[in-house]
């Protein structure tokens, strides 16, 4: 990504260059998660198993879909998160282009007041740090094993089991 | 003694030696000297044109073409036509203009120039027209500027940029590149890496650089930059409170008004709708000091700005005091600073409360009425608890002046028509629990501190409406919190 415009930093540079993301309720027992799918292919399985995980921890959730991984979030999707959820889960981006894209709809949610946490594939670690500095905002993230397009519905399961604290964790 | 530019570094089409002759064909003195140089150069004199717009028109000089003015900017032209001999890759002699001894002795050739003019003066360097020197410095050289770099992706928008960085008050700024910088900075004398001071609510430390990257996005001309610190050094004065009006659950922010010859030279607003919209320096110099609270003091709504409801006026509130009128002390004046001089003050004020009276005809009516809508600051039974600025409009001002009435004589006419009896007043009187201390019931009670009322002209020459502006409820602390007046210093 090339810069082509550097601007200087209004402020007493104390803090990171990244805007800190907002922070969550430091409970989620009884609290709206948004599961935002982003539309590619078999993350609906993953986003199903953590939905469940989730509800057996008491947080209640909310399901939410983009109508393609290659465009921000449409505005009424957005508002309605913001509107209905405490957080929100964005999953899961295993490309450059939906890596890119979910990272914006992280940053437009978190302006919106709702803190978040990505659900992206190792492969896209550098990429979804690339697109959080460009933006100048420090995400949360938490990745699983690439690739996940020829994984079995039974794998897929497997990661939301293994990531389930960490993304409770993140969104703290 | 300064050192000697050395260009081989960067000069790679013109360090070889020889004589560079800047030039722009629509240069009078240009044209003049053209065929001289045409001849020398025929002649075997090493000469080259640096052709800043059009090189094929000195085709007869071997032109470089300096379009770009990199050329120009490096060897710090300021004027075409400008001779600059390279010996060894470093300049070894220059002269600016067609001065014919000069040329002489550069060319080590007497006999030059023979039936022309002594002397003709330059034309300005293309890389010295207004904005073009900053684009080339930014280009070329090195801004200087100490302040972190924030790159700003390919296709994102760098107005969306602050937004998301949290460095605005919600409508968009300029953003700040070092182009802007470096012309904003050129509005002051003051140096780059000076602090001002520190900024509460962090108590941030504040250089002037970090003043002008702020006023860049406030929307500033360069020539605002005087204003600009002193209403930042007047507001962290320690007696203004800047930090606990910040701070505070109130309405208040910084009102500046400014006084004197500036206000005119930079095109202030004290007229018709001065205390409005749409005049650029009222809008953007009070901006600025907001945008440097929010900023580099830290002080954004929500997390240390606790205000309850807060007020538009905490976007910017600054105007200037109509000065026009001879018979008018101005503030500044009452307040202080020499006659002539330019000043900022600063009041902790909230929004206006609009004051209608178009029916009184003597000032002891207008003082009367003014007093009953002065009463109502803060709360009709709460006394010396805040401080007030009445903006006092040319037609409510007229019927003082008819009856001789100067500043001091309506600021004490006021004083006087505001004491009240402390039985009205004190709580639970008039069956409102809000109130002063029961125990001065039997006191005639001022409303504001003897200092606490400040009155300024302004406003168009039409409409009997003046403006209050309520005080912060700081001004109770009578010696803690005070509204500051400073000269500003160009």
């Amino acid at each position: 990504m090339n810069a082509v415009v550097k601007l200087r930093d209004p402020t007493p540079e104390a803090a990171a260059v990244q805007r800190t993301r907002k922070a969550a309720p430091s409970d989620l027992a009884g609290k709206t998660v948004g599961l935002l799918d982003i539309g590619k292919m078999r993350g609906a399985e993953y986003i199903d198993r953590l939905e469940a995980l989730l509800q057996v921890r008491g947080v209640l959730t909310r399901r939410y879909a983009k109508p393609t991984n290659t465009r921000t979030a449409p505005v009424p999707t957005l508002q309605a998160v913001a509107t209905e959820c405490d957080a929100v889960i964005i999953a899961l981006s295993d490309c450059g282009s939906c890596t890119s894209c979910s990272t914006h709809d992280l940053n437009d949610l978190d302006l919106r007041g709702i803190p978040g946490v990505s659900v992206l594939t190792t492969e896209f670690r550098d990429a979804f740090a690339k697109q959080c500095g460009a933006i100048g905002y420090a995400g949360a993230s938490v990745f699983v094993p690439h690739p996940m397009q020829n994984r079995t519905t039974a794998e897929l399961h497997a990661f939301a089991d293994a990531s389930v604290d960490e993304v409770l964790e993140r969104l703290r | 003694m300064e050192a000697v530019p050395d260009f081989r570094r960067h000069c790679p089409m013109s360090r070889a030696n020889g004589i560079l002759a800047f030039v722009k064909r629509e240069c009078e003195t240009c044209a003049l000297v053209h065929p001289l140089l045409a001849r020398l150069r025929a002649a075997g004199v090493p000469i080259r044109g640096v052709v800043q717009d059009d090189p094929g028109h000195f085709a007869d000089l071997a032109p470089l073409d300096d379009t770009a003015l990199e050329e120009s900017f490096r060897h710090d032209i300021e004027t075409v036509p400008t001779l600059v001999r390279i010996e060894g890759g470093i300049e070894t002699g220059r002269v600016v203009g067609w001065q014919r001894d000069e040329w002489r002795d550069l060319l080590g050739d007497a006999s030059i120039g023979e039936g022309m003019p002594a002397w003709q003066p330059g034309c300005g360097s293309k890389s010295r027209e207004p904005g073009v020197h900053e684009r080339l410095v930014v280009r070329y050289g090195d801004a200087g500027l100490a302040s972190r770099e924030i790159e700003v992706g390919e296709w994102d928008d760098p107005m969306e940029a602050c937004f998301e960085r949290g460095w605005t008050d919600g409508l968009p700024v300029v953003p700040p590149t070092d182009e802007r910088i470096l012309r904003m900075l050129a509005g002051t004398r003051r140096l780059p890496h000076e602090v001002v001071g520190r900024v509460p609510p962090n108590l941030a430390a504040c250089t002037v650089e970090k003043v002008a990257i702020n006023a860049v996005m406030a929307g500033c001309k360069p020539e605002y930059m005087p204003v600009v610190l002193a209403a930042l050094e007047t507001a962290l004065d320690p007696i203004f409170t800047m930090h606990g009006l910040l701070c505070t659950t109130c309405f208040s922010g910084p009102v500046i008004v400014v006084n004197g010859p500036i206000a005119k030279r930079i095109g202030m607003n004290w007229g018709i709708n001065a205390l409005g919209q749409g005049n650029r320096a009222n809008a953007t110099i009070g901006r600025a000091l907001q945008l440097i609270v929010r900023n580099v003091g830290g002080g954004v709504p929500g997390e240390l700005d606790r205000a309850t409801l807060g007020g538009p006026g905490k976007y910017t509130f600054c105007f200037a005091e109509d000065e026009t009128d001879p018979t008018w002390e101005p503030l500044s004046v009452a307040r202080g600073i020499a006659p002539g001089r330019s000043a900022v003050t600063l009041f902790q004020g909230d929004g206006i409360q609009g004051f209608i009276d178009q029916r009184s005809r003597t000032p002891e009516e207008i003082t009367r009425s003014f007093a009953m809508s002065l009463a109502a600051v803060g709360h009709p039974k709460l006394c010396q608890f805040t401080n007030a600025m009445l903006v006092l409009s040319a037609e409510h001002y007229a019927i003082y002046r008819n009856a001789g009435w100067d500043r001091a004589r309506i600021t004490k006419e006021l004083h006087a028509a505001l004491l009240r009896p402390g039985t009205e007043l004190v709580q639970g009187a008039q069956g409102v629990g809000e109130g002063i201390d029961p125990k001065r019931a039997g006191e005639a009670v001022p409303k504001f501190w003897e200092e606490g009322l400040l009155i300024v002209r302004a406003g168009g020459q039409a409409g009997l409406f003046s403006a209050i502006l309520a005080g912060w409820t700081g001004g109770r602390f009578r010696h803690e919190s005070q509204p500051v007046t400073r000269e500003i210093v160009e």
